[in-house]
């Protein structure tokens, strides 16, 4: 029984453990009653950003242009769609879909690899709990009271610890 | 569960903060830092090391089951932990500069093809090791007397299955450093890790005898029979990993 319980224990974690931190820095634009406009830079961690700035700034010109810009969209960024984006949205304790991330941009900001981009909402953004973390485990989703600007609203960040993944909530109230 | 969460959780912020750090101080190194940023750069990298092999992965649990299912003493627990610090670190280093040099432009597509073939070969190995510790097991149940012959030769099977796998974190921190032209600090850094993830894989393998050491006299007399099982389940965590790799191979993307 004792091995069962080792390897059940190891096997259910067996792959990942966070190569890649991304900074998580979250701005109300919009908040009325019935819409919510959220705009998520993501910074990705030094060393990661470094090595795929070779790849990603094609030209080498220190910063991406509109044409690289296109290329890392499809390339990259709406590949997470596949992980959510890691980004789970609850609206009064159910997950709803993540609405598909608009006005995609990269930029390289001190080195690092920055993407931003928006997300629209049909719902009052007191009713909404952002969760972020990655269930494959390989991406540590790092969310800081610091990175949030809430216009206006008060912040509360709890740590996720469910079987799912590891990461932080955000609710704006 | 909720306390390994909650432990798992916490090594991912202490990570976090060591990841930037080290980033940070590389950074800052040129040609006129002393010498002590350097091996204290190495000295942050053991610690990464070590908090990072704590993680999931690794070869823990390859380590673990062995250790449980075979007689073994606790020196044996550091002899297989640095084994797979060693074979890792050499692992790590060809893949990076490998692939660095050969294929600059394509790199990031390229190690994640590389990473998942030695992941492969890794899950094949891990099936062949688990079946000959079952034929072992099978062959050498009158025979007690043979059993040191057989097991340091398992040991290195076991070292090698578990070490190959180059772990990105690993050639994340050696391809910064290339990039930065720190070289050397590369390597270096490199083997600090591998050390420090060496020390606790050879902690959970020193668990694991512990454990085994309290099951005691019972599983003495029917040694062969948890050898089996142990084989058995090294056999089937190289089936979860083949066909957890051959998964990946479809759908592989990390940033």
């Amino acid at each position: 029984m004792k091995i069962v319980f080792i390897l059940s224990l190891f096997i259910s974690f067996l792959f990942s453990h966070p190569h890649t931190f991304i900074d998580v820095y979250p701005t109300v634009k919009i908040k009325s009653e019935a819409t919510t406009t959220l705009n998520f830079k993501w910074i990705l961690d030094d060393m990661t950003s470094s090595i795929l700035v070779m790849e990603l700034d094609k030209n080498g010109n220190g910063k991406i242009d509109e044409n690289e810009n296109s290329h890392i969209y499809s390339e990259y960024f709406s590949i997470f769609k596949e992980y959510d984006y890691y980004t789970y949205i609850i609206v009064n304790g159910k997950n709803i879909k993540l609405p598909k991330p608009e006005n995609f941009r990269a930029t390289i900001q001190n080195n690092k690899i920055c993407y931003s981009f928006d997300i629209k909402l049909n719902n009052n953004i007191k009713d909404i709990v952002f969760e972020f973390g990655d269930s494959s485990y390989y991406v540590g989703m790092i969310l800081k009271a610091k990175f949030v600007d809430a216009n206006g609203l008060s912040i509360k960040i709890s740590k996720v610890d469910n079987d799912i993944y590891y990461g932080y909530r955000l609710e704006l109230r | 569960m909720e306390i390994y969460n909650k432990f798992l959780h916490t090594l991912v912020e202490w990570q976090y903060e060591l990841n930037s750090y080290i980033s940070t101080t590389i950074r800052s190194l040129n040609d006129e830092s002393s010498l002590s940023t350097s091996i204290f750069i190495l000295g942050i990298a053991f610690i990464y090391g070590l908090i990072h092999a704590a993680g999931p992965g690794h070869g823990k649990a390859l380590v673990a089951l062995y250790f449980t299912s075979n007689q073994s003493a606790y020196t044996k627990a550091f002899k297989m932990g640095y084994m797979i610090s060693i074979i890792h670190a050499i692992s790590a280093l060809i893949f990076t500069f490998g692939i660095f040099f050969i294929l600059k432009t394509m790199f990031r597509n390229n190690f994640n093809e590389f990473s998942d073939i030695a992941m492969l070969i890794s899950a094949i190995m891990i099936i062949l090791v688990g079946l000959y510790l079952m034929y072992e097991a099978y062959s050498g149940r009158k025979y007690k007397e043979r059993k040191v012959e057989k097991s340091s030769k398992s040991e290195v099977a076991v070292a090698f299955s578990a070490g190959i796998v180059p772990c990105p974190g690993v050639m994340t921190i050696v391809l910064f450093c290339i990039v930065l032209g720190q070289f050397t600090l590369g390597i270096l850094a490199a083997i600090a890790m591998s050390v420090g993830m060496g020390l606790t894989i050879s902690l959970a393998g020193i668990f694991s005898i512990a454990l085994r050491k309290r099951a005691g006299g019972f599983l003495n007399e029917k040694t062969y029979i948890l050898e089996m099982i142990g084989g058995l389940v090294i056999f089937s965590l190289g089936v979860f990993l083949l066909l957890a790799t051959s998964s990946l191979f479809s759908s592989r993307i990390h940033y």
